[in-house]
């Protein structure tokens, strides 16, 4: 028979069981959402990089759409860094634990990315897009060196 | 039990004993500084030996030393290689820069702790090894005392790398491949020597010495966390369509959306790499992307 203590405790159990997968699923969709935004940003840069290496000509609607959803993907931005998405049991992150313990670093180089990003949407023609794809490859490339692990 | 002893303590202190070359080992060459500062670029001298934050009015490119080097066995503060007399290089002769490059080992002949690459600057010839010295010597000299290493039992573990050296040093000299193209050798040369890829891209021993076996499959990061990419397959695995690819990858990363080769440190190193002349850069190219 069960009695009523040992229901609470498999009530209990079960609360923490749920709550802290429920802590951890958190954490995941965080890694998702922001592995999600940089799936994204590499598709815009198959889009852009072959334009600016002469492969393909300059197609300001292809640009504009690359970029316009580069900015969707990544809208959460602020909200991608959560402490609970540092490192994860089910998900691989590349995330470097540099980014908590260098918070201002970190924000900094992504504000120099969004500098860059906003200035290269903001740009009309050819001329002005080759100009400008430069500075923003190279803010990926600002916290890729110091934010991500290697990739293999 | 203690003859026993005595004898262990005589074996480890002959098989460490400090090797090193002799004046008849230095080859009659007339320095070309030019080559010794494109060696020096591709070696990325300067990612371990720039200066430390206690350097004033001193260029990041001037390898003045003592910039922290933090890895497993403790911090590092490698040296400055200006040609100072009392803090730098200034005294070195042609012998005691060979033998630190070649042979792993100090002017006291003390062995080197091998976070600085000789494992593969023992592949260079000679003659480049004092073409380095030579482009070194025309650097200003900074007076620059850098701090003691800080590691543990340190003239034991020092004393105990002629015991490694004795097991996994593999002095052996580059030898091209007559079957492989002339780009092809140069490129090999620069990965194995003066670039010294495998000391992160190879996989380690349980006697922490480069896997030759598995060269290039990739290896535990020096820093003591994550693992360094493989180089093989590069190809196959498509990460680069051909060499062409990857001479722009080398030479523009992430400003042509390259994003491979940032992280880890490897940036830097890129950068380096990008510094080489272009014939240089399509060879190192070229051998690479041999790798299967």
């Amino acid at each position: 028979m069960i009695s009523k203590f040992s229901l609470g405790i498999l009530a209990t159990a079960v609360t923490l069981v749920l709550g802290s997968s429920l802590v951890f699923a958190g954490g995941d969709d965080t890694i998702k959402a922001r592995q999600a935004c940089m799936k994204a940003n590499g598709a815009g840069m198959g889009v852009m990089v072959p334009i600016i290496k002469g492969e393909k000509p300059y197609d300001a609607a292809a640009v504009g759409a690359a970029l316009g959803a580069m900015d969707k993907a990544c809208a959460d931005w602020a909200n991608f860094w959560s402490a609970d998405s540092m490192n994860s049991t089910t998900l691989k992150t590349h995330a470097l634990d540099a980014i908590w313990k260098d918070p201002k670093g970190f924000e900094a180089a992504g504000g120099t990315y969004y500098t860059a990003f906003t200035a290269l949407k903001a740009t009309k023609d050819e001329a002005g897009f080759k100009a400008a794809f430069g500075d923003l490859g190279k803010s990926c490339g600002g916290c890729h060196e110091k934010f991500r692990g290697p990739m293999q | 039990m203690a003859l026993l002893v005595a004898l262990g303590l005589f074996a480890f202190w002959e098989a460490s004993a400090p090797q090193p070359l002799t004046v008849a080992d230095i080859p009659e060459h007339t320095a070309n500084v030019e080559n010794g500062k494109l060696l020096y670029n591709i070696g990325g001298c300067i990612s371990c030996h720039a200066p430390g934050p206690n350097v004033k009015n001193v260029g990041a490119d001037v390898p003045a030393g003592g910039k922290p080097l933090v890895t497993p066995i403790g911090t590092l503060y490698p040296p400055n290689l200006t040609p100072d007399r009392e803090t730098g290089l200034g005294y070195w002769t042609d012998l005691n820069f060979i033998n630190a490059m070649q042979e792993g080992l100090g002017p006291r002949d003390e062995h080197l702790i091998p976070a600085f690459p000789y494992t593969s600057y023992t592949h260079m010839s000679g003659e480049d090894v004092l073409d380095i010295k030579a482009y070194l010597a025309t650097f200003a000299p900074v007076k620059n005392a850098v701090k003691r290493h800080e590691i543990w039992f340190e003239p034991v573990v020092r004393r105990g790398l002629g015991l490694w050296k004795w097991v996994g040093f593999d002095r052996t000299l580059w030898q091209a491949d007559s079957t492989q193209t002339a780009s092809w050798n140069r490129g090999s040369y620069l990965v194995h020597g003066p670039g010294h890829c495998g000391e992160c891209h190879t996989p380690r021993t349980l006697l922490r010495s480069s896997d030759t076996a598995r060269m290039f499959a990739g290896g535990p990061h020096p820093q003591g966390r994550g693992m360094v990419p493989s180089l093989r397959g590069l190809l196959a695995r498509g990460r680069y369509k051909d060499a062409a690819d990857l001479v722009l990858a080398f030479k523009n990363g992430e400003e042509l959306g390259y994003d491979k080769m940032s992280s880890g440190g490897m940036g830097e190193v890129r950068r380096n790499i990008a510094m080489l002349p272009d014939a240089d850069v399509a060879a190192i190219a070229d051998y690479v992307l041999s790798l299967k």
